[in-house]
């Protein structure tokens, strides 16, 4: 897949799903959500990391669903999945240890990458806040308890803060040594991917540094959307885009559009047009299963 | 142990158990995640008007937003409340931010602590410690969650209160007269918040002879003595999935998500699929025989369940 050319035509999720997989190393067990952090992990699997293990908090573990499925107890979920279980005891593992790497959304994300997706406060209050948003789900237990932690956010100045409204899962909480004095097993956020750059952590002082930018990016641009002073790596990479055979697995992996949205298929199709289309592309893709 | 978990046969209809076991004021958990979602009860609970209901869950999706707007919600505790990847749940927005229909409280957890609380309810034990929550502010702002000292090894350790609500209805692809109840595809919480519960109503897709049920007894999730009531309710879970049975109508909930955006669209959504449809088999008839069979048939084309 990767000696392909690179995409010319290609959506900024869909580099941020590129992204993300290349984070996830063959052999890994990987704790994912819908939307990008699912087609990120069946990217890998489908590339570099084949025998890399996709978990789901419903109870689902090893899933190879021939397309994208739509939510975490999706049924398609159990296709080519050696093992179902109970929520619980998807937890219980990730808590024992045995999770390498999860991917988590933000709302909101501060400079030691504690992630806020509970409530915008906005000079509100937890109980009157001004925007109530849906919750934790798992983002806790995976910030908590995965090896390592990637976190998905869109690159604006009010959502990179310096210090988020309410952590609802913790990153390096208030930098150097804190996440570990909480009690936290789980190793802590690695990387921030965005659309238009990369963060990682300091090794030491474990605050947010600009790593990479996307092609086409200046710094002063990135900066201009972090509403702290943003420390910047020496040597600043860019991104590679997307290979052609990357996308073409994503788009065909996502027949109806429904994650990645590029178009407006998803939000017009009609019963009969997405179900034919679903089971064709069940039938195409059965092999991955 | 109530009465109702000794009978023979538990068959009731869907009327009658919400009748019998959720009334104004109860505390109600609800089965599935995201996937046999308990779906038709959360409708029959909005025909039924009940008040003042304390929803206790894991992350319950659009049939806790229904509830919310529908004004059946006095309190939730629960780790996420969304509409699948579609939207934020709109009907808990509008209640937390705006008092629409009316304000209710909420109190957060993480979907392994809501696990833990179903554990500890399933087990009579008062709590269960985790290593989830620490270093959040999940306890800052929920103070029945407490952090103490490991008492054995020392270091911060979060405990989470058992859950005990007074009703769990739980949605399974087939169950005996007397309670004995199977489960296909992932369980999620639903072996222990049955347990948790004072009281378990099973809705399932199929009632069976016993003799099916023993041909696989692995496949038994709830055992009739944690059963009180059980009751027939094909296609229960739509629009979402029942692994083995029918797949998830994502059209359908894609076209709630649509509707919800408001609360005249939201008022004109339950009218048209709640209140206006007598029980769940009008409310089949009008999402079109067609239609389920359809998603019947692509849940046969991924997962099929031995009978």
């Amino acid at each position: 897949m990767s000696s392909e050319g690179k995409a010319k035509d290609y959506s900024l999720a869909e580099l941020m799903a590129v992204l993300a997989a290349k984070e996830i190393k063959d052999g890994d067990k990987v704790f994912v959500g819908i939307g990008i952090p699912m087609i990120a992990g069946f990217l890998a699997i489908h590339s570099h990391a084949p025998n890399a293990v996709l978990m789901f908090e419903g109870g689902y573990l090893g899933s190879h669903p021939p397309v994208a499925c739509t939510d975490v107890g999706d049924s398609v979920l159990g296709l080519g999945a050696p093992y179902i279980t109970s929520s619980w005891r998807t937890f219980s593992d990730l808590q024992r240890g045995y999770c390498d790497i999860g991917i988590i959304g933000s709302a909101q994300v501060d400079k030691y990458g504690n992630v806020n997706s509970t409530v915008i406060l906005d000079n509100g209050t937890y109980e009157n806040p001004k925007t109530r948003l849906p919750g934790s789900g798992g983002a806790n237990d995976i910030a908590s308890s995965a090896g390592r932690l990637l976190i998905m956010a869109r690159l604006e100045k009010r959502r990179f803060v310096p210090r988020v409204d309410y952590v609802t899962s913790p990153g390096h909480v208030g930098g150097y040594e804190s996440r570990r004095k909480t009690g936290l097993k789980g190793g802590g956020p690695v990387a921030v991917i965005t659309d238009r750059a990369i963060f990682r952590f300091d090794e030491d002082t474990k605050e947010m540094y600009l790593s990479h930018l996307y092609p086409g990016v200046s710094v002063e641009e990135v900066k201009k959307e972090i509403s702290w002073n943003l420390r910047v790596a020496e040597h600043i990479a860019t991104v590679e885009p997307p290979t052609k055979a990357q996308v073409n697995f994503m788009r065909s992996y996502d027949p109806t559009d429904v994650i990645l949205r590029r178009r407006c298929l998803f939000e017009s199709i009609d019963f009969p047009s997405w179900s034919g289309l679903a089971m064709s592309d069940w039938k195409k893709h059965a092999r991955r299963a | 142990m109530a009465d109702q978990k000794k009978r023979a046969d538990k068959t009731l209809t869907l009327k009658e158990a919400i009748k019998e076991f959720v009334h104004d004021d109860s505390s109600v958990t609800l089965g599935g995640f995201c996937g046999r979602n308990s779906q038709a009860a959360a409708y029959e609970i909005v025909r039924q008007n009940r008040r003042n209901l304390t929803i206790i869950d894991d992350s319950p999706t659009d049939q806790l937003d229904i509830l919310i707007g529908a004004g059946c919600i006095k309190a939730v505790e629960i780790a996420w409340n969304g509409v699948s990847i579609f939207s934020l749940a709109r009907n808990l927005r509008r209640s937390v931010e705006e008092a629409i229909p009316h304000k209710i409280e909420v109190q957060d957890y993480s979907n392994y602590a809501a696990s833990l609380r179903f554990m500890a309810g399933a087990m009579n034990v008062p709590f269960l410690p985790t290593r989830s929550l620490l270093g959040s502010d999940i306890p800052r702002h929920n103070r029945r969650i407490k952090i103490i000292n490991d008492p054995y090894e020392g270091g911060p350790i979060a405990l989470v209160p058992a859950a005990s609500p007074d009703v769990a209805i739980i949605h399974v692809q087939r169950a005996d007269r007397q309670g004995n109840a199977q489960i296909w595809g992932h369980l999620a919480n639903d072996e222990n918040k049955a347990r948790a519960a004072k009281h378990a109503v099973v809705t399932c897709e199929e009632i069976v002879r016993e003799e099916a049920i023993l041909k696989i007894p692995n496949m038994t999730a709830l055992p009739s003595y944690c059963v009180d009531a059980v009751v027939k309710a094909p296609y229960g879970s739509h629009p979402w999935s029942c692994y083995g049975y029918y797949y998830h109508d994502i059209i359908f909930q894609r076209d709630y998500a649509k509707s919800n955006q408001t609360r005249p669209g939201f008022l004109k959504w339950i009218d048209e699929w709640i209140l206006s449809c007598e029980d769940q088999s009008d409310y089949c008839r009008k999402v079109g025989k067609e239609r389920l069979l359809k998603l019947a048939k692509m849940e046969r084309a991924i997962n099929r369940i031995p009978v």
